[in-house]
């Protein structure tokens, strides 16, 4: 039993740790995800710096662009995850090599570091040229782990179902649509709360509950989208 | 003893029937050549042999040493699969394809670099530098990096210079001399002295 979960673990750390390394070799998901966080940082900072928005707007429209900064930044490389075996073949190798948790595991593991990996990029530059207040950093931190890990949880899961598809950009949109939703709304509240200081109340739990639902989800229902 | 049989095999991709009802049997050390002109199916036999698609009718059952049948996860894992669309990943050299399918495999690659030794291929070339005779001699280590009883080979000597063929030739007679089973698919039939029968898609 040990011993399988610990040759399961080694499954889902090598993908992980290929992903990785064709990343750093291609640079693509890098290069696209800080292209595109960098000129949505600059048009919104710009256009709504200090001197755009008031204190009060300020709490109540800043989370809201973080979030579609960050959405549409991991929207541009997190698709990639699986598309890529695919359009390369190298799916064929996976399919019979692979076991595919552990494969959806690694896969997983490399969105989030990517997309937690935005966040520490995006994040602070947004808060300081936005000149936005942070009461509860230690919130804002809980909030975007928590919504990090659901939108490259979320993704990935989208990313494997449309990966085998015709249409891919236009099934990833619909798709990702009603599934990164409800986690885009608890995370913007969230963030309200901790850029005015209020307590957390019931979202975070029901931000974690969500990052579950979707990780059950995604573990029970790939092996289904990925074999025949 | 490891055994391959499949009955009534059918395939339809939309309207069109590639598979209408193909059986065949293999035994340890035995081959079967799939032979037939292009776009008679043999691919889609060895896809559906190997676990990569499902058939629409008709049973497949390859057993090793127990006495249930695998299913199709486990025809995936254990079978050796050599195909013209199995591709690796262009950013990593030979030797780190390898390591990374073995560590997948759960095996170590030490096989298949053997293999790639006796195939003349270098280690540290990327793999997207490859042309499309060492790409072949790659999917052959690949195909054979976690020792397997069953090979699924589609096309398995082409784009090979002489010389790599004469070698991938030697590997497929000791995989047989040693109890392997293997499935061949060819356009044309193949000049082989273990093929034990011979199913021909064109008819």
């Amino acid at each position: 039993m040990w011993q399988d979960t610990s040759t399961w673990a080694a499954e889902a750390l090598a993908v992980f740790a290929k992903e990785w390394r064709c990343e750093f070799r291609t640079r693509y998901a890098l290069n696209t995800l800080g292209l595109f966080a960098f000129t949505t940082l600059v048009v919104v900072s710009v256009s709504l710096g200090p001197l755009g928005v008031s204190v009060s707007q300020g709490t109540a429209v800043l989370p809201v662009l973080l979030w579609v900064i960050l959405l549409f930044s991991a929207a541009a490389g997190l698709p990639r995850a699986f598309v890529q075996e695919e359009e390369t073949q190298t799916a064929t190798a996976l399919r019979l090599a692979a076991t595919p948790s552990a494969l959806f595991c690694g896969k997983l593991l490399y969105c989030m570091t990517l997309t937690l990996a935005l966040e520490a990029l995006v994040t602070p530059v947004f808060v300081a040229m936005t000149s936005l207040d942070v009461k509860s950093p230690g919130l804002l931190a809980a909030v975007l782990a928590a919504g990090g890990y659901g939108l490259a949880a979320g993704s990935t899961l989208v990313a494997a179902i449309i990966a085998q598809a015709r249409s891919k950009g236009t099934l990833f949109s619909v798709l990702a649509f009603p599934v990164l939703l409800p986690l885009l709304l608890i995370a913007v509240e969230l963030t309200r709360h901790a850029v005015a200081g209020d307590p957390a109340d019931v979202a975070l739990l029901q931000l974690l509950l969500y990052d579950g639902s979707v990780t059950v989800a995604g573990f029970m229902l790939f092996p289904v989208v990925w074999n025949p | 003893m490891p055994s391959l049989r499949f009955e009534n095999v059918r395939r339809r991709f939309g309207r069109l029937a590639v598979l209408t009802g193909v059986s065949g049997a293999v035994g340890p050390g035995e081959m079967l050549l799939v032979t037939g002109p292009n776009g008679s199916g043999k691919s889609t036999l060895l896809r559906c042999l190997a676990g990569l698609l499902a058939p629409d009718a008709g049973t497949i059952e390859y057993r090793e040493e127990r006495e249930e049948p695998l299913d199709a996860a486990g025809r995936r894992r254990l079978a050796g699969v050599v195909t013209p669309d199995l591709a690796f990943y262009a950013e990593l050299t030979v030797r780190e394809n390898l390591e990374f399918f073995s560590r997948l495999r759960r095996t170590t690659p030490e096989h298949g670099l053997a293999v790639l030794a006796r195939l003349e291929l270098p280690l540290d070339r990327m793999a997207g530098a490859l042309s499309s005779g060492m790409r072949q001699r790659l999917r052959w280590a690949w195909a054979l990096l976690h020792a397997p009883r069953l090979l699924l080979l589609d096309e398995p000597f082409q784009n090979f210079d002489a010389p790599g063929e004469r070698a991938a030739r030697e590997i497929l007679a000791e995989h047989l001399a040693a109890g392997g089973l293997a499935v061949v698919a060819n356009p044309s039939p193949l000049e082989f002295g273990h093929v034990a029968g011979h199913l021909d898609l064109g008819r």
